[in-house]
């Protein structure tokens, strides 16, 4: 990982008072075998300015401020902030309206329901806001709900707006002043899937393994080339491991993450082949580069219907498991959210965050992994979706291959114990 | 890729007479491009693509499609059929190397 002097100034600051240095684990220091976007790399300009380096079409923007998942990243969860009303500002309600659309800042529509046909996709993590305005709450109590809510609800999944610098004080008054409008009756629904509570649920994309169905089937067959393919010292895959992958990496899948005791580091299928490609055949396989993800489909492949058998039982797995746990419910970013808010059944899991219908994580979401992303046409592996998860959060995500994104995927993956691997799997 | 000419055919699972079925297939295929030099000159050479699929079914052809350079590598067809009696299905893909590549299914009801 690379050493970035400005946040180690920060993280000076910052933990006094914190945790102490006995809970962070000795593990190795792990150079990334990513390819340069997933490397989680920010540039400095000529002119100073922060440059986050990360896939085409995603915010550059640098979160260094923030807390990540780091494991050197010692700063604490941000204070409980009470704050109280600006004097001298009156809120404007249509105001306050476009910012609680605005897809910039929040977007509050994301997680709360409000009236109005331009109100698309709303979510329905947070409660229903269409009749707040009658439950005549004071204006001083919702102001202080924006800034931080956690002075009323200390295990809220609601980020702390205010406290975070997403919305500016005079900005709160006029979300306050938009929220004492909303009063009922409550409009019948032209479109009932306006309403993410009556929404419809996503139903798939028929069968994953079909190739005239999912294009990554045919991605990972591709890769066959990879595998017989003669890299710089004269040998392929193949001359190891005979007999194709079908028959060589039968159930290989079933067993990882584990923690494989050559690198002292849990790895997935795809952590391993960024150092055992350039080990044994010379040619690099670096994590989040075509090759790897679709080397990596098509071993899983090989285990298809086999189920999970992830061993932890070994000390050091134990200790990367309950590291795993703890990167779970860890909250990070500008947004102060933890894995644990949006995917456990009890939280946000089978919720809708904006159009986006949340997965449950404890009913195990790892299986079909790498998966064809139907939106994107491309397949992705556990790590880019970790990665494209954590960006919007307002925290700098890691390289794809670090430890901790190995030890979150490992936790995880415990929940599929048992279950079929289904790899490539299909999805929005 | 590695296989070229590899036929996927996939019809539904549970079919009845008289039922119109989609059929859906996808073959392995470079369907080369037309490839300019730096002149931005064309280079002329015969290019490799599918330019002709026939479906037969029950012996008799049903459809022909005559397909051009514009059809994405790896190309995919759908289709609906009639499903009048059990029988088989086959498609086949010629391209301009006189290559045919080919790949059938049993219409079976249930």
């Amino acid at each position: 990982m690379r050493r970035r002097p400005m946040r180690w100034l920060a993280v000076l600051v910052l933990s006094a008072g914190c945790a102490t240095a006995a809970d962070r684990p000795s593990l190795p220091r792990w150079t990334s075998r990513a390819v340069p976007e997933a490397r989680g790399d920010v540039r400095v300009e000529p002119d100073g300015r922060r440059v986050a380096v990360r896939y085409p079409g995603w915010t550059t923007r640098d979160f260094a401020r923030f807390r990540t998942y780091a494991y050197d990243d010692t700063r604490p969860e941000p204070p409980v902030q009470r704050a109280t009303m600006p004097a001298g500002v009156t809120g404007d309600p249509e105001r306050g309206r476009a910012l609680f659309l605005d897809r910039v800042k929040g977007p509050c529509t994301g997680c709360h329901l409000v009236p109005g046909d331009d109100v698309w996709p709303a979510g329905s993590v947070g409660p229903d806001l269409s009749t707040l305005a009658d439950r005549k709450l004071a204006d001083a109590y919702l102001y202080q709900q924006l800034w931080d809510p956690r002075v009323t609800f200390p295990k809220t999944v609601m980020p702390p707006w205010g406290a975070q610098g997403v919305f500016t004080p005079e900005e709160i008054v006029h979300l306050v002043a938009y929220l004492q409008t909303l009063r009922g009756p409550v409009v019948a629904e032209k479109d009932p899937d306006r309403n993410p509570f009556t929404r419809r649920k996503p139903v798939g994309f028929g069968d994953n393994l079909d190739p005239t169905n999912n294009p990554a089937v045919l991605r990972a067959e591709s890769a066959e080339t990879t595998w017989g393919r003669r890299g710089p010292t004269g040998k392929s895959c193949a001359d190891c491991h005979a007999g194709g992958t079908e028959k060589s990496m039968r159930g290989v899948a079933t067993r990882y993450p584990k923690y494989v005791e050559a690198y002292r580091r849990v790895m997935s299928i795809e952590d391993f082949l960024t150092v055992h490609g350039p080990e044994t055949t010379g040619a690099p396989l670096l994590i989040e580069s075509a090759a790897n993800v679709d080397l990596a489909m098509l071993i899983k492949m090989a285990s298809d219907g086999m189920p999970v058998v992830i061993d932890t039982t070994s000390a050091p797995a134990r200790a990367a498991l309950a590291r795993g746990e703890a990167t779970f419910h860890r909250r990070v970013g500008e947004r102060n959210h933890a894995c644990v808010d949006c995917h456990t059944p009890d939280r946000g899991a089978g919720k809708f965050l904006g159009g986006r219908l949340l997965g449950d994580a404890t009913a195990g979401l790892t299986r079909h992994l790498p998966t064809w992303r139907t939106s994107l046409n491309d397949a992705w592996d556990m790590r880019k979706r970790f990665q494209w998860c954590m960006t919007p959060l307002g925290a700098n995500m890691l390289a794809a291959d670090s430890i901790e994104y190995a030890e979150l995927e490992l936790y995880l993956t415990q929940f599929d114990n048992g279950k079929p691997l289904n790899v490539p799997g299909i999805r929005h | 890729m590695s296989d070229i000419g590899k036929v996927r055919l996939r019809v539904p699972a549970s079919i009845k007479a008289g039922d119109v079925i989609r059929v859906r297939c996808l073959v392995i295929h470079p369907m080369e491009r037309i490839e300019r030099d730096k002149a931005g000159k064309i280079i002329d050479k015969k290019y490799q693509y599918i330019d002709t699929v026939t479906v037969t079914y029950l012996g008799k052809t049903i459809a022909t499609f005559d397909t051009t350079q514009s059809v994405s590598e790896n190309p995919f067809f759908a289709f609906a059929v009639k499903a009048t009696d059990p029988g088989k299905l086959t498609v086949s893909f010629h391209d301009t190397h006189g290559q045919k590549y080919e790949g059938s299914v049993d219409i079976a009801f249930s």
